[in-house]
């Protein structure tokens, strides 16, 4: 598949560096979801010690070895050493030995102990380091907030998941390995989520069926696995990224596949509803249409620490949008993504009812919908009062010159706006040239994308100039904390659209 | 809406998050990275180091000029980068936006097609629903149909209506077939247009990845240089500066050195000096310590000594104490069993105590009672005395009448004896002694004696009759001493007058001025006398006296060195006298006898005694009679005298009331001694010397017949001898006895 060198957000930790050198040999393996907006709360203290290849490597400088010992005999200690190495499975000790006893023993267990055994004994990340690397040939541990035993627990679980088959695999493999990770997991991502089985063959080596298909689309049993128990389980869960389908499934493409049930949205409602620590739900490309959209944020209403709820590449309509413009007033949500759905004017409209006097939400996010000129003026009304909104998605939403010249009107009121997109619509001449009015008298807008527009060449170049003027006043400002900065500016660039 | 479709749109959509704002930070290249960050921090740390020093703004020119080098190097890089950035990251996502409006242009013209296919089918569902209400309709013409051949033609027709509604419909089902295998190639197109524009997007962030380290290595390189060129600019500059300033710095150091130098000789100077002086110093101080020290340690060793000393005595004295306390223990012990025995003793005495106060009480009423008693029997007993008083009276006029006439009648015999011994034995005339008390008859009533002030006033009063007559002197003064004339007298009281002022109280002065010189004398004198006690005549007697003898002592001690020795005997006399007088006091200084012996003494002193007398007669008219500045002192030797019998004299004056019997014995003493002392040793003398008399004339006989038998014996030795002699024997002897003796004149 596609591979993601997509990995801006793992700024500057060594262990990074020498991951993203393995990246090209990295398989498709790895996630393809956006990296998370989350700023990982601290960078992981012990990664020092375990780079000794990656010294080497960087300076062909081979150390001596430091357990090299003039004694034929070997110490006592060394042996006691190797023997707990040896039973550890059967008799681990650990906390009663000695500290640098400790480290001589994590540093000899293999990889590929019972997590029985090592999931809540064992915390230097050393080991379970050795255990990632020997699983996956690519380690991103920046993505797990720098810890690799978190990364382990959060990945061999995601695994679990994706191979998970209900009615066939038994449900405690994972509710088993829920007492060891649940310290540990902070994020499920899962891009796959494979439907019951109806024939006693797996739907991999099913027969391609196409005509068949259609006449067995109506089996109500479609029901994926159930997260709920797992999720109430885990007690420090803060992320959710689901997508209800199933990948490589190459040429025995079925919709059945496909499927999000009623039964699954309930269930999935009633379990985010229940986590009070989560706080990104992201639900893409899992045709999640208006009743299970208003289903689920009907759920997510008050929720107390969500911020991002990111639904794209569904099949929300306006009713759904309608109920996403509730959930705005009724929640403390920062960023709201629903990319690539059937919104139109009136779900644009009540959206940007919300808009106008939110004060929360930083990010809109509406590629690919089709809001036309109705909902764009009215977005362009709701950005007149509004004074927390950064970041705009409007691309590819058959806008054309009457959202244009009202935007030209808003721009120079609004303050707050930072990056704005309004490529492919149909902007026109006339509404570049407006546009450019506008924007010569605004002073915060860092980028406004106007590609595929059907805008002249020069205002595009002078609203250019506009921003650059911007950008370096802004830089200034950064520069120079004594004058306003918005906090926001400094996570922003992650949003902006070049 | 297939899948494919969805994917094809996510890849961007994860891309955007590797877009980047910053110039380098995020880009793949971890050089790129590291120096993009170095940059920042570098950009970072000098804005603060701008906004700490407060000129932002206009510093910031400043700046530009000062560090002009590397700060245009960076400003050009950071631009030139950034613009390398927007339009690298716009090439990448022109990808995506070229994406999205192929979507947008795919979903217009699918909506288009899909509404032309829903109108179709929509079409097709009326008309087939038509048809197929026809043959619904026809149906129900067939049931009523009872012809079997109308019923099969109909059903016939029926038949070719449904195949025709059939056909249609399967005209439509390959046409839409037709038009899903035109999807799965547009499907398959799809995908490889996507798989195409994913492996460009690859190449083309690769590029830019190239591209953006190549360029950030190249800005680094410039601004390194600028960087180094600036430091070296500066480095040059600064050691400039720096030299200019150490050879300052030298200079003035020198100078800070002589300065120095100089201060240190003078500190020198000044250090010897105060050195020397303390030097001696210290050995003065020394010297004097250490003798201290030996005097402290010879004191010390006293105290030692004494301290020995001190403790074996308190040693001793606590040993002593120790047995004492012991004693004192047994003692304890012995008192308080004497005072349980005491205690029972008070206890038996409170008893007995009680019983004598009731006893006593009873006593005491008894008494009280029989008090009463004797007051009336002494009311009645006064009674009686006063009776018996009156009678004694009586009865001793009576004796004292009866035994005067014996007396007188034994007197007048004594001097019948008297006078025949004067006439017939002495030949002598004899006169009848003329006694006062030969006179008297009944008991003695004595007149009052004369005050001292009555003195006085008489005194003056003689003094200034005096020369008027003198005859009358000798009579008037008869009770004043013999020796004392009046003139002498008053001349000493003028004297004391004069000298003994201060006696007078000084109201009294202040009253007698306006009086006449005699009475102004009286009263002075009065005043003088009552402050020295003087009361009566006797008082001022004795003290004229006392001037007297004093006086004669002075003169006698000044004037007469020749007869020294007479004169001093004469004052012993007078002075033993007078002490005689002070003690007898007034009982005896009347005493006849007494008067009599002090006479005989007198006699006896002899004549020197009166010549002395002649001499202070002499004296006593001199002017010089005593020195007032001796007053003083022989007034307190008198008032010394006088002190002791005015204590004997309330005990008298309380006899006073009762009847004076002292005269009494006197005179009849005096009746007793009608014949005086001297008469009857006149007569003692007289019978010795006719005792003498009549032995002599015996004594006469007695020899005259003595002398007869002498001459007779005397004879007859004469003749013895007369023979003796003669004898041969005599001259046989060597040396005969008449030889050695003469023979007696015979």
């Amino acid at each position: 598949m596609l591979e993601t060198p997509a990995t801006s957000s793992a700024a500057g930790s060594h262990t990074s560096m020498y991951n993203i050198q393995h990246q090209p040999s990295a398989g498709g393996g790895a996630s393809s979801l956006p990296p998370t907006l989350k700023s990982n709360p601290s960078p992981a203290p012990a990664h020092l010690k375990p780079k000794t290849t990656n010294v080497r490597r960087m300076r062909r400088i081979i150390s001596e070895d430091a357990e090299w010992s003039l004694a034929i005999v070997p110490l006592l200690t060394e042996l006691c050493i190797q023997h707990i190495v040896k039973n550890f499975q059967n008799n681990p000790i650990l906390k009663q030995l000695l500290p640098e006893h400790q480290q001589k023993v994590l540093s000899h267990l293999p990889p590929d102990l019972p997590l029985k055994v090592t999931a809540n004994l064992i915390d230097d990340e050393n080991y379970w380091h050795r255990c990632c690397v020997k699983r996956w040939p690519v380690c991103h541990v920046a993505k797990h907030g720098g810890s690799w035993k978190r990364m382990f627990f959060e990945r061999h679980l995601e695994n679990l998941l994706k191979l998970y088959i209900p009615g066939t695999t038994d449900p405690n493999v994972i509710l088993d390995l829920l007492p060891l990770c649940r310290n540990y997991v902070r994020r499920i991502q899962v891009d796959q989520f494979l439907p019951p089985v109806r024939l006693p063959t797996p739907p991999q080596t099913e027969d391609q069926s196409d005509s068949g298909s259609e006449g067995e689309g109506n089996e109500p049993e479609k029901d994926h696995y159930q997260l709920d128990a797992l999720v109430a389980g885990l007690k420090c869960l803060e992320e959710l990224d689901l997508v209800y389908g199933v990948k490589d499934c190459g040429m025995n493409f079925e919709w059945n596949l496909f499927l999000f049930t009623f039964r699954d949205c309930y269930s999935l409602a009633a379990t985010i509803k229940a986590c009070h620590t989560l706080k990104i739900f992201r639900l893409t490309r899992s045709k999640v249409d208006d009743d299970k959209a208003r289903i689920l944020i009907r759920h997510l209403l008050d929720h107390p620490a969500l911020e991002e709820l990111d639904l794209s590449h569904n099949l929300i309509g306006d009713r759904g949008a309608r109920a996403a413009a509730k959930l705005l007033s009724h929640s403390r949500l920062r960023v709201l993504n629903l990319a690539n759905n059937h919104i139109r004017a009136p779900g644009a409209q009540s959206l940007a009812h919300a808009l106008a006097h939110n004060t929360n939400l930083v990010s809109l996010n509406l590629r690919l919908n089709c809001i036309e000129d109705e909902g764009g003026q009215a977005i362009a009304h709701a950005l007149e009062t509004n004074k927390c909104l950064t970041t705009l998605h409007l691309g590819g939403n058959e806008l054309s010159e009457p959202t244009a010249t009202l935007l030209s009107q808003v721009l120079p009121v609004n303050t707050t706006l930072i990056s704005l997109n309004l490529s492919c619509n149909h902007i026109g001449l006339d509404g570049g040239k407006q546009l450019l009015e506008g924007m010569s008298d605004n002073k915060t807008i860092l980028e406004f994308d106007l590609r595929l527009s059907d805008v002249s060449q020069e205002s595009e170049y002078l609203i250019g100039q506009v921003l650059h003027a911007n950008r370096e006043a802004a830089r200034q400002r950064t520069l120079n904390p004594g004058h306003y900065m918005s906090p926001i500016t400094n996570n922003s660039p992650e949003h902006s659209v070049g | 809406m297939n899948p494919s479709g969805n994917i094809g749109v996510i890849e961007p959509n994860g891309e955007e998050h590797t877009l980047i704002h910053g110039p380098s930070v995020y880009s793949d290249n971890p050089q790129e990275r590291i120096q993009a960050r170095r940059l920042r921090i570098a950009a970072r740390q000098e804005a603060r180091r701008r906004e700490a020093l407060g000129e932002y703004l206009d510093g910031k020119k400043e700046s530009e000029e000062d560090q002009s080098k590397s700060y245009k190097q960076k400003e050009e890089s950071r631009l030139k980068l950034t613009k390398l950035l927007l339009c690298g990251t716009e090439l990448v996502t022109n990808i995506q936006v070229a994406t999205d409006i192929r979507e947008i242009h795919r979903r217009v013209e699918e909506e288009e097609v899909k509404r032309q296919r829903l109108e179709k089918l929509e079409n097709e569902v009326k008309t087939s629903q038509d048809k197929f209400d026809e043959i619904t309709a026809k149906w129900e013409e067939g049931k009523q149909k009872r012809i079997p051949q109308e019923l099969w033609e109909m059903l016939n027709t029926q038949q070719v209506h449904c195949a025709g509604l059939i056909e249609d419909k399967n005209k439509l089902i390959s046409e839409l077939q037709q038009e899903l295998k035109i999807k799965d190639d547009q499907y398959v197109k799809d995908l490889k247009k996507q798989s195409d524009d994913i492996s460009l997007l690859l190449e083309r962030m690769e590029e830019q990845v190239k591209c953006m380290m190549k360029s950030f290595r190249q800005e680094l390189m410039h601004i390194e240089k600028a960087f180094e060129s600036e430091r070296q600019e500066l480095l040059s500059n600064n050691k400039k500066k720096w030299e200019r300033a150490l050879q300052a710095h030298n200079a003035k150091e020198l100078e800070y050195l002589i300065n120095r130098m100089k201060k240190v000789e003078d500190y020198e100077k000044q250090l010897n000096k105060q050195r020397a002086w303390d030097c001696e110093e210290y050995n003065m101080i020394k010297i004097k310590l250490e003798r201290d020290v030996q005097i402290l340690e010879q004191q010390l060793q006293q105290m030692k000594a004494t301290y020995q000393l001190n403790q074996e005595k308190l040693e001793y004295n606590f040993q002593v104490l120790k047995k004492r306390d012991e004693e004192s223990t047994v003692i304890k012990s012995q008192q308080k069993r004497k005072l349980n025995r005491l205690h029972d003793i008070l206890n038996n005495l409170r008893t007995k105590y009680a019983k004598q106060i009731k006893q006593f009480q009873e006593e005491n009423q008894n008494l009280t009672s029989d008090y009463k008693r004797l007051v009336g029997q002494f009311k009645e007993l006064q009674k009686a005395m006063r009776h018996f008083a009156i009678i004694d009276a009586e009865k001793f006029r009576e004796i004292w009448l009866m035994n005067e006439e014996e007396a007188k009648a034994l007197a007048q015999r004594a001097f019948d004896v008297d006078r025949v011994i004067h006439a017939q034995h002495l030949g002598l005339p004899w006169e009848i002694p003329d006694f006062w008390f030969l006179k008297n008859v009944g008991p003695i009533s004595i007149q009052q004696q004369k005050s001292a002030t009555q003195i006085l006033e008489e005194l003056l009063l003689q003094t200034e009759e005096e020369g008027i007559d003198k005859s009358s002197e000798d009579d008037s003064y008869m009770d004043l001493p013999k020796q004392v004339s009046a003139k002498t007298t008053k001349k000493i009281l003028m004297l004391l007058c004069d000298e003994s002022g201060f006696l007078i109280e000084s109201k009294l002065l202040s009253l007698l001025l306006p009086l006449e010189k005699s009475e102004c004398y009286l009263l002075r004198l009065d005043a003088i006398f009552s402050a020295l006690g003087i009361e009566s005549e006797d008082d001022l007697y004795k003290l004229v006296n006392f001037f007297l003898q004093y006086r004669s002592h002075r003169l006698s001690s000044a004037q007469y060195s020749t007869s020294t020795h007479t004169t001093r005997t004469s004052l012993m006399s007078t002075m033993e006298r007078l002490s005689l007088m002070s003690q007898v006091d007034r009982k005896s200084l009347t005493s006849k006898s007494e008067v009599e012996s002090m006479d005989q003494e007198t006699l006896q002193g002899g004549n020197e005694s009166l010549v002395d007398k002649e001499l202070r007669e002499e004296g006593l008219s001199s002017p010089r009679l005593i020195h007032p500045n001796d007053v003083l002192k022989i007034l307190e030797a008198f008032v010394m005298g006088l002190k002791k019998p005015k204590d004997i004299r309330p005990v008298l004056r309380i006899k006073k009331d009762t009847r004076d019997n002292s005269k009494d014995t006197e005179y009849w003493t005096s009746l007793a001694m009608v014949i005086p002392l001297s008469k009857q040793s006149l007569w003692d003398a007289l019978y010795k010397a006719l005792e003498k008399y009549y032995l002599v004339l015996t004594q006469r006989a007695k020899l005259l017949m003595e002398n007869d038998s002498l001459e007779q014996q005397n004879a007859e030795m004469q003749s013895l001898l007369q023979q003796y002699l003669q004898a041969k024997v005599n001259s046989e002897l060597q040396i005969p006895p008449t030889q050695s003796f003469r023979m007696p004149t015979k």
